[in-house]
């Protein structure tokens, strides 16, 4: 089984953590785990395995969106506090076609509202975890935890 | 070589940007309002080498007179920004096909 995780801007202090805790997670329930992330992000969470103690397989978020197609995972996680990653989690949601998790999380409560409302407006059947969520990963863990045991 | 729509923007000045930093639905409605002539895609719809991001339908635009094309670009950072530049015959024949008649 393989797992994408999508990272989006890494201004929100909230997603590196929770990027090597979905990481780590997922690996835990057998999957093979993908980060694809832009080179800021990726940074973040290299920076946060010095001793490559997780082996994280980490992605250029573009390039894999170029090179991504149907069936190469079985399941999508995909980090969602921007309007930009909104679209990035609703394209590669279409593209692949498969299980997906969306994490929406804003410290304005309005544009949480506003981002699920894309994700839904899409037609995705994407399993969305949304919270008011910016410095703290604890509502957003509590959330992504429940989503993976609905999934078993 | 096929055109590629990342190193085209990094080489040339030959586009015009008419939104940036933006949310997607509102650079959608910029196409719509700015085109005289719209096809809708679905999202990861390859346009001029580059798969399209956005919510569906993604409205692709066209300026016959002038012979552009508007469409939306998503980075992760910095929003969505309408991008209008030239395009050929053959490439806007190849957006017509992408068409998902939708309309919005």
């Amino acid at each position: 089984m393989k797992a994408l995780i999508l990272l989006g801007c890494p201004e929100t202090p909230s997603q590196t953590p929770m990027a090597v805790y979905a990481f780590s997670k997922l690996t835990k329930l057998g999957y093979d785990v993908t980060i694809a992330a832009n080179p800021a992000a990726s940074k973040l969470v290299r920076v946060s395995d010095p001793e490559d103690y997780y082996n994280l397989n980490i992605v250029d978020l573009e390039r894999t969106l170029g090179e991504v197609n149907e069936g190469d995972y079985d399941l999508l996680v995909g980090f969602v506090h921007k309007d930009a990653a909104a679209a990035f989690f609703v394209t590669f949601d279409q593209i692949l076609n498969t299980k997906s998790i969306a994490l929406v999380f804003e410290r304005d409560i309005d544009l949480v509202g506003e981002f699920v409302e894309m994700i839904e407006e899409s037609g995705s059947e994407a399993k969305i975890c949304a919270v008011r969520a910016f410095h703290n990963p604890s509502p957003i863990k509590i959330n992504f935890d429940k989503a993976l045991k609905e999934l078993e | 070589m096929s055109f590629c729509l990342d190193t085209y923007l990094q080489q040339s000045d030959n586009y015009e940007i008419h939104a940036s930093k933006a949310g997607f639905k509102d650079c959608a409605m910029i196409i719509r309002f700015k085109s005289e002539e719209i096809v809708y895609i679905k999202p990861g719809d390859q346009v001029l080498g580059v798969r399209v991001i956005g919510i569906p339908p993604i409205p692709i635009g066209f300026d016959n007179k002038k012979g552009t094309v508007f469409l939306p670009y998503t980075k992760p950072c910095h929003g969505t920004s309408v991008i209008e530049l030239p395009i050929g015959a053959e490439e806007v024949e190849k957006i017509k096909k992408l068409d998902t008649g939708s309309k919005k």
